[in-house]
């Protein structure tokens, strides 16, 4: 499908979502530069907290939710060969999302926004901020409902056809969405937007957490369905092989989508909030969803084994040497699941219950988060990119061979930056400080992983702006040359045959999902209402 | 990139995934190795909070 539509609504979202990232890129050297105390001009605990703050924000927030709407609308149209459904609610949307993150960038860079990209009261921001972050949400949810009418129309008018694996994985990550921002988006609107008004004058930050806790753990999943959805429809084709299966692909989404939701408690081990039978409860389904990156690392390893036996590879490990590294998708598949298990394995330990009160609030927690999200699913936004932007701009890709750079520079970077974080950590290094110079031993020791950090991002920045200088010269270079292709799906070892409606649908998915949050998150909110919360009442009216 | 016969490719497309089993396998119980030495050499190893 050649949507002219939908191709400028994947490049509109996707220019914002990268614009955003690379300004972000130069805050985190800044930050870095800041936090070791080896600059003494750059020192300023209130630009590093509102640096730190919109990093986040440009980061989390602006990259992620751009990137996913622009693929998603590509994917939709591309996929079930269709158009776009309402191309002007979408812009609408898009709109609504930009307005939002501008409104949200003035608190953000004034320094009236330096809540470091979470909810948390007391801490506190403009109310600007929350309109704006809430207005991105809201334009958010517009492309939700469009990708699940798509969803819903194309099945009504192919019935019995199986939904094409890339838009059952982009409404699995709609309906996610959904679900994930309920969350937040009620924490906001009752607690956060009134207080920042002064419309009250007292808050219960328990509520609030447990509030943004139902958020804070599939938002991630949110983030990382989009790389996820690239493993299982592009590797496999650009490796040269077949999807593995693609039943295991689809329960795979369905796990992350349903055990994404009710498990966010491992956020609260150390709170006092919740009970530690809650918290078990979620530490326990934190565990059932690392099993959906089980299936997903076994599936795309078992379709790059077939490539590279299908290119001579042989034994047990000789595949490995035999796969197309020069592909941009299949080297940034390969160092994103490296990515995964080291980001995967810190994740477990943050998951563990009693293992969690050693890295608390330390220095391994941003370790673990950049390599999962900079790491694992950034890396394959580069690929989607890379892969999308010639068909998206209809120019070919300005260099092959400095993507392969920039894909090796973000690995070894991110290595390397969150390495020293992890350690520190260990020795315990808390988060969320502008400063590690205080003069005694402890402190002088963790210099040397500073300056490590310090190297690591300076790689990370070259990285980002290399990547940014080969999308702007693919699209806007001086080429003559028209690039003709067109997207390419992996298909399945087996053709699937009778699916069964469980696979090919939500329907089902959704009331399991509305059960697991009642039996989760009822008790745990409820209880805010029906006891005394101490001189304010549960929403502090 | 070597060519292979249509039997060879027949037969790869049919074989079970051995490497993948050996990769997921060590990574696996590299993962859980990593785990008890966090646990019982660095978490218990520190003692009681006080």
């Amino acid at each position: 499908m050649n949507d002219t539509s939908a191709k400028n609504l994947a490049l509109s979202h996707m220019w914002v979502a990268f614009a955003a990232f690379i300004v972000a890129c130069f805050m985190g050297e800044f930050q870095v530069l800041e936090r070791s105390g080896l600059f003494e001009s750059l020192t300023s605990i209130s630009v590093y907290f509102a640096s730190v703050s919109t990093h986040g924000v440009l980061m989390a927030f602006v990259l992620t939710t751009f990137f996913i709407m622009g693929f998603g609308y590509y994917t939709a149209s591309n996929s079930l060969n269709v158009p776009i459904w309402n191309p002007k609610l979408a812009w609408t949307g898009f709109g609504i999302a930009l307005t939002g993150v501008v409104m949200a960038a003035v608190p953000l860079l004034s320094g009236l926004a330096s809540v470091l990209y979470t909810f948390y009261p007391p801490v506190q921001a403009h109310v600007a901020f929350y309109i704006g972050a809430t207005l991105l949400v809201i334009g958010s949810w517009v492309w939700c409902v469009i990708m699940i009418v798509m969803f819903y129309q194309w099945k009504k008018d192919n019935p019995g056809k199986t939904v094409p694996l890339a838009m059952f994985a982009t409404t699995a990550n709609a309906l996610l969405w959904l679900w994930t921002s309920a969350g937040v988006a009620t924490e906001v609107l009752f607690q956060l937007i009134p207080l920042a008004l002064g419309l009250m004058d007292t808050v219960d930050p328990g509520l609030a957490r447990t509030l943004f806790a139902w958020t804070l753990h599939p938002i991630v999943y949110f983030w990382l369905i989009p790389a996820y959805t690239a493993f299982y429809v592009f590797v496999p084709k650009q490796a040269g092989s077949y999807l593995f299966s693609e039943e295991a692909a689809r329960m795979a989404f369905i796990v992350l989508v349903v055990f994404a939701l009710p498990i966010g408690f491992h956020h609260l081990y150390m709170d006092p909030e919740q009970a530690k039978g809650w918290k078990l409860l979620h530490g326990v389904g934190t565990f059932i969803v690392a099993l959906p990156t089980l299936v997903t690392g076994f599936t795309v390893i078992a379709s790059l084994e077939i490539a590279g036996r299908l290119r001579g590879g042989k034994g047990l490990f000789g595949w490995i040497g035999s796969l197309p590294w020069s592909n941009p998708m299949t080297l940034a598949v390969i160092l994103s699941l490296v990515m995964l298990i080291f980001g995967g394995f810190g994740g477990i330990v943050n998951a563990s219950y009693a293992m969690n009160a050693m890295i608390h609030n330390t220095a391994w927690v941003p370790g673990h988060f950049h390599l999962i999200f900079a790491g694992t699913t950034v890396i394959m936004y580069f690929a989607i990119a890379y892969y999308l932007w010639p068909i998206l701009s209809k120019k070919p890709l300005a260099s092959n061979s400095l993507a392969l750079v920039q894909l090796w520079t973000w690995f070894i970077g991110m290595s390397i930056m969150t390495t020293p974080w992890h350690v520190l950590g260990l020795l315990g290094q808390p988060r969320r400080i502008s400063s590690v110079q205080y003069n005694n031993l402890l402190t002088m020791s963790w210099e040397p992983y500073e300056i490590l950090m310090i190297l690591g991002g300076l790689i990370l920045l070259i990285s980002a702006c290399l990547f940014f200088y080969i999308l702007v010269k693919t699209q806007f270079g001086a080429t003559t040359e028209i690039f003709a292709g067109e997207v390419e799906y992996a298909e399945p070892l087996h053709e699937v045959k009778d699916l069964p409606e469980y696979l090919n649908d939500f329907k089902l998915w959704n009331k399991v999902i509305a059960v697991l949050m009642l039996i989760s998150f009822g008790v745990p909110i409820l209880q805010f209402f029906f006891m005394d919360t101490y001189g304010s009442s549960a929403w502090g009216y | 990139m070597n060519k292979i016969s249509n039997e060879e490719r027949k037969k790869i497309l049919e074989s079970p995934p051995i490497g993948t089993w050996v990769l997921m396998l060590s990574v696996g119980g590299g993962m859980v190795a990593a785990w008890l030495f966090l646990y019982y050499g660095v978490f218990l190893s520190r003692g009681m909070i006080n």
